[in-house]
């Protein structure tokens, strides 16, 4: 028996019909492939769904079947200039009459870090619009909020998890070509722990088939683990403060889809509701503090070798921050920093366009111009409106910068800028 | 009464060297730079307000004349967004000769001590690329945050705090000239309130001003209505035991008042101090060790909510252990 390749890749679909399963997602599939540059289509797909239910394999048996020259890039490697020139370069070739049409894959989207892998998604949206041929995305999490840009540019195709049924299908299949004697109850035990994820199915098959030389219920049972299924954020939370072993801890934190920002986020969030003795809620900030130290020199050296300790600091650290051991169990809640940021965009967004149309004027930086000059320009526009309307026209500021530095008494500063405009229209003309 | 009006840092700010009234030293070696023609890479550094800015623009004015910002190019490292944004600038503005006598243009970097040790080693690297058509002034609070190869291929001028009378002598120009009566003790306190920054004194006097008339009285509402009370009330909210009202407290600061976690930390260390908040003098000491490592953190590139939460749940702990009774 030859170990030579991993199953998962030599029992790869090789045409359309191998794809089992995903009868709605293949016909939209095909549908949009052979329309994609018709007016009105969208220029990208994206195909979403668990893992392991056939997303890549399809595109590539599709490749296969039709004729059609793949190229493949997982999409993290974007924040690599280089690759994308490369991948950017081949997108915007036009088939020729004798050369294969092609079609650019853009793995994994949502691994894309909106912080690490500044500018990724801009990237791919440029080489979407610059395109010439079909560029096709695969994701788990069409809802991650780093693909919401993404999102209004491309067809959205879902599939679906494997039912049972079709996982044991595919793993009889390759019983047979690889002769192994596999006993039915075995393989259903395999795709029921798969839980429609056909590649860890796979890959499980060949770890028992490969040690033992068959497949029986109780090898699978003594052997197989279930796999790392992904859990809602609050879940994995309950998980992390209810760990009771450092790698339950551990797991906790990578048992989400959750980005490390995001993670920082929701622990911020929890560590109050879960923790309420001041001595358990400081140490596991102590904690918390000490991941994301780890975190920036991470981000700032790529030190990416750090992240394990971040996880030791984020996950066991602040679970063993606990005084006693007692089950925690606390409602959903988002993290509020989030919603506290969106209430306050437009409020934010207006002192940043004022401090940077002051900033210029005053030779300074716009921080500089937040601490130093708007503090006292609020003191001035809120006791002082007719003062302020003539500082207000002496800086063009707007009607909305006005409200913002005024509050209650905009109206009033409003008033004399009005007033001040009539009275010199009224000069000119007598 | 003219119907526009100015910011009177901008309205009184020196536009010659001749106008400027301190820093003679400096003036001097400016002047002489003027005359020959010709200067070399330079760093101004000195805490903020003390004019290391308003002295480039007045040296770059002497040089090209009115129309002397066609002939500068003004970066702040704190707005720009890297290294690359700036190299891509320079390497456009030196690209076009200067027309008239002076051979060379002027890159005004202002804030460069934000600049990470990498970022100012490719400055260095565009400084030694650019010299035949360009000079550079650096402009920093701290020098020591310069590199040192970036220090040693510059002329260094450190700009010190202003001393009182200057800052009185200025602020009684400026009343004089904008006809307000200005009370002697009022613009005393002013200085005492700035802390020899230039900029903060003619802010205060400005916004006293507007409320009526320069007093002492006026003066403190002034202080005291820009630089909210919010981080007192949050370290005495943690010290209670409060941690949750705390944060939200630091929030507001953060979101509502836009504040960086730098500088309520810095306030924090302030604040700390005061006699109001009732903790034994041995225990500052560690808080004010703490909120040191805490600031470093930041600097580094950690996370504001984070770290300063870290500190606020630390202070929930300490004022635990000594709330009275």
């Amino acid at each position: 028996m030859s170990s030579a390749l991993p199953w998962i890749i030599k029992y790869r679909p090789r045409t359309i019909e191998d794809v089992v399963n995903q009868e709605n997602a293949k016909n939209a599939f095909l549908n949009w492939l052979e329309n994609w540059d018709k007016p009105g289509q969208k220029k990208a797909a994206l195909l979403h769904g668990p893992a392991g239910c056939g997303k890549t394999s399809l595109v590539e048996a599709v490749a296969g079947s039709k004729g059609y020259q793949l190229f493949e890039m997982n999409a993290s490697d974007f924040r690599r200039k280089s690759d994308i020139e490369n991948i950017a370069k081949i997108a915007a070739q036009t088939s020729g009459l004798t050369s294969k049409r092609k079609i650019i894959l853009l793995d994994e989207v949502d691994g894309i870090n909106a912080r690490a892998d500044e500018g990724g998604i801009e990237a791919i949206i440029e080489l979407i619009n610059a395109s010439k041929n079909p560029i096709v995305m695969t994701a788990n999490n069409p809802f991650s909020k780093n693909l919401f840009p993404l999102r209004q540019n491309v067809l959205e195709i879902p599939m679906k998890r494997l039912s049972e049924t079709h996982v044991v299908t595919a793993l009889k299949k390759i019983c047979g070509a690889e002769k192994i004697e596999c006993s039915d109850e075995g393989l259903r035990e395999i795709a029921m722990r798969s839980e429609g994820d056909l590649r860890s199915a796979i890959n499980d098959l060949q770890a028992i088939a490969e040690t033992y030389g068959k497949v029986t219920l109780d090898l699978v049972k003594s052997l197989a683990t279930y796999r790392d299924r992904q859990y809602a954020p609050y879940e994995a939370l309950q998980r992390l403060f209810n760990a009771k072993y450092v790698f339950q801890a551990k797991d906790a934190l990578t048992s989400t889809d959750l980005d490390y920002d995001e993670l920082f986020l929701w622990l911020n969030e929890h560590i109050p509701t879960y923790y309420e003795d001041p001595e358990e809620v400081a140490r596991a900030y102590e904690a918390l503090s000490r991941a994301d130290v780890y975190y920036g020199r991470i981000k700032r050296r790529a030190q990416w070798d750090l992240l394990s300790y971040m996880y030791d600091m984020m996950g066991p650290g602040v679970a063993f921050a606990r005084k006693v051991y007692k089950y925690r169990f606390k409602p959903f809640k988002a993290p509020s920093r989030k919603k506290q940021l969106s209430e306050t965009k437009r409020s934010r967004e207006v002192r940043e366009a004022l401090a940077e149309h002051l900033a210029t004027r005053l030779l300074t930086s716009k921080a500089t111009v937040k601490a130093e000059v708007i503090p006292y320009l609020q003191v001035i526009f809120k006791y002082n409106p007719r003062y302020a309307a003539r500082i207000a026209k002496g800086y063009s500021l707007s009607e909305e910068h006005i409200n913002w530095l005024a509050g209650s008494k905009s109206l009033e500063v409003i008033g004399y800028l009005k007033k001040g405009e009539r009275a010199r229209e009224k000069g000119r003309g007598g | 009464m003219s119907e526009i009006e100015l910011l009177w840092t901008e309205k009184y700010r020196p536009r010659t060297l001749d106008e400027v009234v301190n820093h003679s030293e400096i003036v001097a070696r400016l002047k002489k730079f003027v005359s020959d023609k010709n200067m070399p890479h330079m760093l101004f550094a000195g805490p903020p307000g003390t004019g290391k800015t308003t002295m480039a623009h007045c040296l770059a004015h002497d040089l090209y004349g009115d129309n002397y910002r066609q002939y500068i190019l003004e970066l702040n490292a704190s707005d720009e967004s890297g290294i690359g944004v700036i190299r891509g600038k320079v390497k456009e503005f030196a690209r076009t000769r200067v027309v008239g006598n002076v051979p060379f243009k002027i890159i005004l970097l202002d804030e460069a001590d934000n600049m990470t040790a990498d970022a100012q080693q490719a400055l260095r690297r565009l400084m030694e690329l650019y010299t035949a058509s360009t000079r550079f002034i650096l402009i920093a609070n701290y020098p020591s945050k310069i590199i040192e190869p970036i220090q040693s291929r510059t002329a260094v001028f450190r700009f010190t705090p202003l001393k009182r009378e200057d800052v009185v002598e200025r602020l009684k120009y400026i009343c004089s000239n904008e006809k307000v009566k200005c009370h002697e003790d009022a613009l005393n306190t002013i200085f005492e309130l700035s802390e020899g920054d230039m900029r903060r004194a003619i802010n205060i006097l400005q916004a006293s001003v507007a409320l009526g008339e320069a007093t002492v009285e006026n003066v403190y509402k002034v202080v005291g209505l820009a630089h909210p009370r919010e981080v007192r009330e949050m370290i005495q909210l943690a010290l209670s035991g409060n941690f949750a009202e705390a944060r939200n407290k630091l929030r507001t600061l953060m979101i509502t008042y836009g504040l960086s976690g730098v500088d309520i930390v810095k306030q924090i260390h302030k604040e700390i101090f005061s006699s109001d908040i009732k903790i034994p003098d041995e225990i500052k000491i560690v808080i004010a060790d703490l909120v040191g490592e805490i600031q470093f953190r930041l600097v580094e590139g950690a996370d504001d909510e984070i770290q300063l939460s870290a500190l606020l749940a630390r202070l929930a702990l300490i004022g635990k252990k000594f709330k009275p009774g």
